[in-house]
């Protein structure tokens, strides 16, 4: 029973807010990836927990025990790094015993914990290799291994597969997901990448200039994004900045009903909920057959480019005008939603 | 002269004139110090010796002046060497891990010493060290040599410490290490190897250095390169300061196996402004 | 649970950093910073038969007045220019090919170029008596194919210019070739592609982006010439001598520490303009 609280946390650097005011409760067992650009504070955050950086304010505890005075020695987490960080004058044996050593424990124990961690990520029988002989995914399941052996309460993973390329990353994506299922640990995923935050995480809290945007689970951070920011972030995102004048929203020739109060507002609208018919306003720019579907660009005559999904590219053609019927839109106005359909 | 690079498989003429020519004058006069160490019997105008053989190495070897002058060298160079990096390495972690008021500064201070020409440097401190009574004193000799070392025995290891991946040691302190054991478990044996290189310098450095401890040292502290000196100079018979060169080159072909790599690094040549 | 004022803990380890420089920080105030400002002092106050120090060139008028002192300081730019000049000439061509150039021969030379670094300057005086002094290598093979002695270089200015060029080798290849490494090959096959022929080449290509490096080479070699000891004092004429044998006869043989201190004074001011360009470099090249 391992959770993690984190209250009010906030970093600043010299004149730079890194993170502000960050609260969030992650619960035993569960995988919570924080996803953000770079900059956004992920990083920072996940080093504050690992006890790397300090914070400016807030209180950072594990099973109800403030953790924030302890430097990284002392605290229950077990950190992945981007980099692997794996001691290059060790071999895969010596850098999973480093820690256990550290900890005293029995020779044969120790054998016996790493040989069962190396089984555990794939790498049975690797212990006398140099890290530097290894392929990069292999390096990164030693470098996940030497967090497991030492059995933390947080395992923390800092954008662990960022260096890796797209077809190895999906692999250990399941691989990690898998593991960290099996063994019920609470852990904290750092990432940019949207694709792995939607595999992975049980919730995901997507980051912004230090601050959270949204928390929610991956489907709702889809299908129900709070912010424009969020909206645009995951997915592609047709975002439309308009104005609401008796119940229609209108930019340029495109107009839709939406019934809210009078005033600015931000449209959202997935390429997937927009469908085309023929003749209209907006002119077809290129049409890009992707085998399975369609994705139209159109150009409003402002000048505004919008995408659509369509179901069969050979439907349209460049330079054809059409029609946009929004089938589900959602609506922001100061930062929050203001409508949404169904 | 890119010419050499370019077509493939046409003779390397240039490259043939400047090996010709850099192993006629660099490695034949070597050569010929090693003949003249094996050659019992040589008088001119014979080409080759007129006998070979072991007879001044065994005379060299004789001789209590040579090993005094060893030992003396050996001596000084351990207590340089470990003094200097007694000193030095705990400076040079804090120059490349730690912030403290003037860091810059005082990093960079270390160059002043090469804006001066050496022997001018040298004197001026004989002057300091006439007053304090040290000349002519092994202790004055090794603080002159201390002062040799100080540069590189400073700025090769902070490079080595920097080079350290910062994450090695927070992975290493996520793993339940304290401060000290993250230096002596991983900062230090991932910068060891430049470390090794930059104590084997200073030691080989001690080892032949010349002026400091003529100027300083003479007459009573007798190094091997002050001996070597007095041979030339003094010794009518030319064996003795060939096996005397001989010996006295053991240390740098050690130095040279070992430090090849990194006196080919780009690091090495840009540390003296290249 | 709240804010820890991290500025305690920055503190003490500022503290500990300090510490820890500490030592070789003074030994080096101690050793170089104060004995050129004592020996500047010393040069420029002469002590007077009465014991008083007062402040006064005298110790300068007498060492450019003296016929002999300046005659070492003629010898002693003529050897360092007549010593550049022959570095330049063999080392510009020498790093040109072997940044260039591939292969075993390439790396051949290289370890050539590189090998005088790894002999003692000391042994080098002794092979070179052995080798072109009277009754020499050289002269052995002169004779030995009936042809007459050489003059022996052994003992005149040219001695200590050869020791010093074949002891200079390696650090000027080293610095030139660091240097070249800013020539990016693509410039020099865009330029061969429209066109130029190798001395166009070295002219517009090459030497703009390498003079920083040879003015590195010639303030760093100039530095070392100027008080260089070991070979002029073995290999060198003892009269007119070069200034660092000079010095150390001033300070050993004649007991004038004043006198020998004002020599060293006017070699760090022949020197500045090379030592503070060097030094310039040197950082810049550390702080990148």
């Amino acid at each position: 029973m391992s959770k993690l609280t984190i209250a009010d946390v906030s970093k600043i650097f010299s004149t730079t807010v890194a993170v502000d005011t960050f609260s969030l409760d992650v619960a035993d067992g569960e995988l919570v990836c924080l996803l953000g650009p770079s900059g956004s504070g992920k990083s920072t955050l996940l080093r504050m927990i690992g006890g790397f950086e300090t914070p400016s304010s807030g209180s950072i505890r594990i099973d109800d025990e403030e953790v924030i005075h302890l430097p990284p020695e002392k605290r229950p987490t077990g950190m992945v790094f981007q980099s692997h960080a794996l001691w290059t004058h060790m071999n895969v044996f010596q850098n999973l015993a480093f820690g256990l050593k550290l900890r005293r424990r029995p020779k044969a124990e120790i054998k016996e914990r790493v040989e069962a961690v190396l089984d555990l990520v794939g790498l049975k029988g690797y212990g006398s290799r140099m890290t530097t002989q290894l392929s990069g995914g292999q390096q990164q399941r030693v470098a996940l291994a030497r967090s497991l052996v030492l059995e933390p309460k947080i395992l923390l993973l800092d954008e662990p597969f960022a260096s890796l390329d797209q077809h190895l990353r999906e692999r250990l994506r399941e691989e990690v997901r898998d593991i960290q299922q099996r063994l019920k640990i609470t852990t904290l995923f750092v990432t940019h990448g949207q694709d792995e935050a939607l595999a992975l995480a049980d919730r995901i809290v997507v980051m912004r200039d230090g601050r959270v945007e949204q928390v929610a689970r991956p489907d709702m951070v889809y299908r129900e994004p709070a912010t424009p920011f969020v909206a645009g972030f995951i997915g592609t995102m047709n975002l439309i900045d308009g104005t609401v004048a008796n119940g229609t929203f209108s930019r340029a020739s495109f107009s839709v009903p939406l019934p809210v109060a009078d005033g600015p507002a931000t449209l959202a609208i997935r390429p997937e909920a927009l469908s085309l018919t023929a003749g209209g306003q907006g002119i077809i720019h290129r049409v890009t057959d992707y085998g399975t579907h369609g994705l139209v660009d159109i150009d409003l005559p402002d000048g505004t480019r919008i995408k659509s999904m369509i179901s069969d590219a050979k439907a349209f053609a460049a330079g054809q005008s059409v029609d946009l019927k929004p089938t589900a839109i959602s609506a922001y106005r100061d930062n929050a939603v203001i409508y949404r359909t169904r | 002269m890119a010419i050499a690079l370019a077509p493939k498989r046409r003779t390397d003429w240039i490259g043939l004139v400047f090996a010709l020519a850099l192993t006629i004058v660099i490695l034949v006069p070597m050569l010929v110090v090693i003949t003249w160490s094996f050659a019992n019997v040589w008088r001119f105008p014979s080409v080759l010796p007129q006998q070979f053989g072991l007879k001044f190495w065994q005379m060299t070897l004789a001789r209590s002046d040579v090993w005094s002058a060893l030992s003396l060298s050996l001596t000084l160079s351990a207590v340089v060497t470990a003094i200097s990096a007694a000193i030095c390495l705990p400076a040079a972690y804090a120059f490349a891990r730690m912030t403290f008021p003037g860091r810059d500064v005082l990093f960079f201070s270390f160059l002043a010493g090469q804006a001066f020409p050496k022997f001018g440097l040298l004197v001026a401190i004989a002057a300091i060290f006439l007053q304090l009574n040290l000349i002519a004193t092994f202790w004055g000799v090794v603080l002159i040599q201390l002062v040799g070392t100080l540069l590189f025995m400073i700025w090769i290891p902070v490079a080595a410490f920097q080079s350290v991946d910062r994450r090695m040691e927070e992975a290493a302190r996520d793993a339940g290490a304290g401060p000290l054991r993250v230096f002596w478990s991983i900062t230090l044996p991932q910068a060891a190897p430049t470390i090794f290189s930059a104590v084997l310098l200073s030691f080989v450095g001690t080892f032949y250095e010349t002026e400091g401890a003529w100027l300083i040292g003479a007459p009573q502290i007798r190094t091997m390169p002050v001996l070597m000196i007095s041979f030339i100079n003094n010794q009518p018979v030319i064996q003795y300061g060939a096996v005397l060169s001989v010996l006295l080159w053991i240390p740098s072909l050690i130095a040279l196996v070992f430090t090849r790599r990194v006196v080919n690094s780009g690091s090495f040549a840009r540390g003296f402004g290249g | 649970m709240t804010t820890r004022p991290p500025s305690g803990r920055a503190q003490s380890r500022g503290l500990i950093g300090l510490l820890l420089v500490a030592v070789p920080v003074g030994l080096f105030a101690w050793m170089t910073v104060w004995p050129i400002i004592s020996g500047l002092v010393q040069a420029f106050t002469p002590t007077q038969p009465n014991g008083t120090r007062p402040f006064s060139p005298a110790n300068f008028v007498e060492f450019f007045s003296d016929p002999y002192s300046l005659s070492n300081l003629g010898v002693t730019l003529w050897t360092c220019l007549v010593t550049l000049g022959l570095l330049l000439v063999i080392c510009i061509p020498l790093a040109l090919y072997l940044r260039f150039a591939q292969g075993r021969l390439a790396a051949y030379v290289q370890t050539m170029a590189m090998f005088p670094m790894f002999v003692p300057s000391i042994i080098l005086a002794f092979a070179f008596i052995r080798v072109l002094g009277p009754n020499g290598t050289v002269d052995l093979l002169l004779n030995a194919v009936g042809l007459p002695k050489i003059r022996s270089p052994y003992l005149t200015p040219w001695g200590p210019v050869i020791g010093l060029v074949w002891d200079n080798i390696p650090l000027t290849v080293l610095i030139l070739v660091s240097g070249l490494g800013a020539v990016s090959n693509q410039a020099v096959e865009a330029a061969r592609d429209v066109g130029a022929r190798p001395l166009t080449l070295f002219w517009y290509i090459v030497l703009p982006r390498i003079w920083t490096s040879v003015a590195v080479v010639i303030s760093f070699t100039m530095l070392g010439l100027f008080s260089a000891f070991t070979l002029p004092y073995v290999l060198g004429p003892a009269s007119p001598e070069m200034m660092g044998p000079f010095m150390q006869r001033t300070f050993g043989d004649l007991r004038d520490p004043e006198m020998a201190l004002t020599q060293a004074t006017v070699t760090m001011l022949f020197c500045i303009a090379f030592g503070i360009f060097y030094v310039r470099a040197v950082a810049r090249n550390r702080g990148k």
